[in-house]
């Protein structure tokens, strides 16, 4: 009776999410498996070429380095920055906390396009950084700032910013400042308490946080494409790539490598940072 | 906060200013640029102009795709939204494995990458021939239904579990429980999980890349193209600029309805 | 005799949860126009057992009657009955008097008749002035009496009520225990509700079954219960309790004669001679005599004074024990003291084995 009216609640969005989520997934792993065709979307035969030539090809393991290479650094400067600005937030009174928390909801809300169309602007040749620098004398060429790795991380860190921020800043927000209480009566400095207590309980924010962020990152194309340039491609650039050029099955895999990059960082993260055993901290 | 500022709080108040200004600043730039006179940005600007505005609602294709935007959005929220109520619902009290799996279901596109749901959406509509709107309507159901859930799951959830056997007690059926009793009650949940699903699809870019096609793009892809092909033109700024101002309109509208508390909660 | 109707009738109720047996073999009786009470500690099953009467929840054996026809796999919005809640469960986006029209409204009563009955509904309870105000500007005991009239306006079979007047201060709780009653036997309506406190049960009931791990250890009228327990859990749970232990050297009719380390008494009742047996005796029946020869010899260990009554806890061969006296006067007695403890033949009870 009960569970009739659950499954009928239940099955349209179950429908849903089974054939166009998990299906079409399944379904480009099992293409992946596959040779090339020149002329149908995928050959007959079962082969795993596609996975080894990845692993295997020293051009394609570079864009794999790199790839990780850039998240990293993206991540780093995201937890650098990001966690004394949840810190801040989190430590505002309620009503200016939830107006700080609509300013970093905002930007999240703005098409990535339009937010790297605006780095576009200030990093191209006639952009308002060279434009500026020209004008105060401090250069005479422009300078090549766009198309190059560093612009991705500029770009791509500031648009995934309010990620990191807003995840940490829940979790620290909703700590019970208690705790810091009790480690100050202990003896604990500012600093201690910090490292010793707050850091620690806020661990679920920073897991979720830098989950986002790198997940956020492999997934990149148009930041990547538009401030990287034809000679930055990572490998969600070669994915995009080989479906245009109608390789199927190795599009495929190459997804699923990435897919593979974000299980396996999803399980690094949670070993190290073991963000379950603090769960329930809160008020 | 009490007492002098200290070196943490300082530190503190750095970064978030730096951040802040990391953050807006390019934003801030391309809304300064669409109300430029002049074929190229200048800062400070000499005047503001509307040229720019003018120009995209000229151009054909910026026109159709932005009406293409909208209407995508409104169906996919809407649609998304319902189902994500629906799933909500009937995962709101219901434990266990089953339950616990179901929910990481609908809350997997969150954090799948969806450059892959792209690909992989485009390679099921080719095999079974999907026309372009409908196969780019149904992935942007897929992609926005889990902020429905979420939101409706916690509103539910914080519902006295007493007021629906309450109302069972005094002889209303499922059905009738459903429109009388709980939904009056998480309405705000309904609603701001579909503005989050609204300006989700409004801007989205990874399906929409794979999955738009000839006369069927949506706002943010034309002005990828755009930039892509045609260079930092200020026409773009002015269509950024237009998608922006949606989004603030929306946000402020349902900020009225439901307050900022529902809105930055959901996140 | 008046033939009773039973309105209410669980026949060899089970209900399991995972490995846990919440309510096991139970079966109950309740007669047209009566309060039963289901006591007991946490856990017992008795809120269980009151769901499944409503049908939240479903029993994996046995039957549910309500007047006489068999609901066991009805679904509760079909059943007749209503229900209180321990949370009251109002309805937050409507009135007061929309809540309590809500049953009306399902059972599709027309506008008119519908407004006369929550008017009624409202006056019973004493809120007609708060009907247009919201749950939430109500205070606790308004909003217990909102959840009252809400139940009784659809004039039910069967009234339920899960713990209603445990989130209320002591003397609002007995206030309204007895408008409860008043209420009730007014209108006329069987009435089955949960308790932990055994005060409440033995003031509102006619009848009340005391629960202990899912299974009934005695039903029976409140006097009934609390003078004639039938085991040890009865007894301790509905208030404080002398036990003495021996073995039967006498018997006959119906006294039995017991032998305990401190001296023999007498008690009604059967037992076997040679048997062991447990006797109870309430603290208020136990008398306290300076010397004699009769009674047990104890020794008084602590006087503590509660205003109408004073404790005296003694200390003899068959264990301690403890008396209640109500006009024990300041130095009557002291610590120290030599006392015979005495009781009526008929306030003491044989207890059976079990309910421990």
């Amino acid at each position: 009776m009960k569970s009739a009216w659950t499954w009928f609640l239940l099955a349209p969005p179950l429908a849903l999410a089974l054939a166009f989520f998990v299906v079409p997934v399944a379904y480009l792993f099992w293409v992946s498996l596959h040779a090339a065709s020149p002329s149908e979307l995928y050959g007959a035969s079962l082969t795993l070429r596609h996975y080894t030539d990845v692993l295997g090809d020293p051009f394609y393991l570079a864009i794999v380095r790199r790839t990780v290479g850039i998240a990293a650094v993206i991540l780093g400067l995201c937890l650098a920055i990001g966690y004394p600005v949840a810190y801040f937030v989190a430590l505002l009174p309620v009503r200016r906390r939830m107006l700080a928390m609509l300013l970093l909801l905002f930007p999240l809300m703005v098409s990535n396009v339009v937010r790297a169309y605006g780095w576009v602007a200030l990093l191209e040749r006639r952009g308002v950084v060279n434009t500026a620098l020209r004008d105060l004398r401090l250069t005479d060429a422009p300078l090549e700032l766009l198309y190059t790795p560093s612009a991705v991380v500029v770009a791509l860190m500031t648009i995934l910013l309010p990620y990191m921020a807003i995840s940490i800043a829940n979790t620290l927000a909703a700590l019970d400042r208690r705790y810091e209480e009790a480690a100050q009566a202990l003896g604990a400095s500012p600093a201690r308490t910090f490292l010793h207590v707050t850091l620690p309980l806020s661990t679920p924010g920073i897991a979720s946080g830098t989950l986002l962020v790198f997940l956020l990152t492999l997934s990149a194309y148009v930041t990547i494409t538009l401030l990287g340039g034809p000679r930055s491609k990572l490998l969600v650039s070669l994915v995009y790539d080989n479906v245009t050029a109608f390789q199927w099955p190795r599009a495929a895999a190459l997804a699923f490598v990435l897919l593979a990059l974000a299980l396996a960082f999803t399980a690094l993260i949670l070993a190290l940072l073991r963000p379950g055993r603090v769960q329930g901290a809160g008020r | 906060m009490t007492g002098a500022p200290t070196a943490g709080s300082m530190l503190r108040g750095v970064a978030t200013i730096v951040a802040f200004a990391l953050i807006v600043v390019p934003i801030l730039i391309v809304v300064v640029a669409a109300f430029s006179p002049n074929d190229y940005f200048q800062f400070p600007p000499p005047g503001l102009s509307m040229r720019w505005f003018v120009e995209f609602f000229r151009l054909d294709n910026m026109r159709s795709a932005f009406a293409l935007s909208v209407e995508l959005a409104l169906a996919s929220a809407t649609i998304a939204t319902i189902l994500g109520t629906l799933a909500a619902l009937a995962l709101a009290r219901r434990g266990g494995a089953a339950g616990g799996l179901l929910q990481s279901l609908f809350l997997a596109p969150l954090v799948f990458p969806t450059i892959i749901l792209g690909v992989a959406l485009l390679l099921l509509y080719k095999t079974i021939g999907m026309p372009v709107f409908a196969g780019l309507l149904l992935a942007h159901c897929v992609v926005g239904m889990p902020y429905g859930f979420r939101t409706v799951l916690a509103s539910a959830q914080a519902l006295d579990p007493a007021l629906e056997e309450a109302g069972q007690s005094l002889g209303a059926g499922p059905l009738r429980t459903l429109v009388l009793v709980t939904l009056p009650l998480i309405w705000p949940g309904v609603l701001s999980g579909w503005l989050f699903a609204f300006i989700v699809s409004f801007g989205e870019l990874n399906t929409a890349l794979f999955l738009t096609g000839p006369g069927v793009t949506t706002l943010p892809i034309e002005i990828f193209s755009y930039l892509q092909f045609q260079g930092s033109q200020l026409v773009i700024a002015a269509a950024s600029s237009v998608q922006i101002a949606l989004i603030v309109i929306l946000v402020a509208v349902i900020e009225r309805i439901v307050g900022i508390a529902r809105i930055t909660r959901a996140r | 005799m008046k033939e009773e109707v039973d309105d209410v009738r669980l026949v060899n109720a089970v209900k399991r949860f995972g490995t846990v047996v919440a309510v096991n073999d139970v079966s109950i009786d309740i007669a047209r126009g009566s309060i039963f009470s289901l006591l007991g500690p946490s856990g017992c099953g008795k809120t269980t057992t009151l769901r499944l009467i409503a049908g939240f929840e479903q029993p994996d054996a046995g039957d549910v009657f309500i007047r006489g026809a068999r609901v066991t796999s009805m679904p509760p919005y079909r059943r007749d009955f209503s229900m209180v809640f321990q949370s009251y469960a109002l309805f937050p986006h409507l009135t007061v008097a929309e809540n309590v029209a809500f049953g009306l409204r399902m059972r599709r009563v027309a506008r008119g008749d519908r407004a006369r009955r929550v008017d009624e509904a409202l006056d019973l309870v004493k809120l007609r002035t708060l009907a247009d105000r919201y749950p939430r500007q109500l205070s606790g005991g308004q909003q217990q009496r909102v959840a009252l009239a809400r139940a009784i306006v659809v004039k039910p079979a069967v009234l339920l009520l899960d713990e209603p007047l445990g989130a209320l201060d002591k003397m609002l709780r007995e206030e309204m225990q007895v408008e409860l009653r008043g209420l009730q036997q007014r209108l006329g309506i069987t009435a089955v509700f949960v308790t932990h406190d055994q005060e409440e049960a033995l003031t509102l009931s006619d009848r009340v079954a005391v629960m202990h791990n899912g299974v009934i250890e005695q039903i029976g009228a409140p006097r009934e219960i609390y003078d004639r327990p039938r085991n040890a859990f009865v007894a301790s749970f509905l208030g404080a309790s002398n036990f003495v232990e021996g073995d039967v050297v006498a018997a006959d009719a119906s006294l039995i004669v017991v032998d305990t380390p401190a001296g023999r008494v007498s008690v009604h009742g059967e037992r076997p001679i040679g048997e062991r047996a447990r006797i109870a005796v309430r603290p208020e029946r136990l008398r306290m005599q300076r010397g004699g020869a009769q009674g047990l010899p104890a020794r008084v260990r602590d006087i503590v004074y509660r205003g109408p009554v004073t404790h005296f806890y003694m200390d003899s061969a068959a264990g301690p024990l403890l008396a209640y006296r109500q006009d024990a006067r300041a130095g009557e007695w002291a610590i120290g003291d030599e006392v015979r403890c005495t009781w009526d033949a008929d306030s003491a009870v044989v207890l059976d084995e079990g309910g421990e």
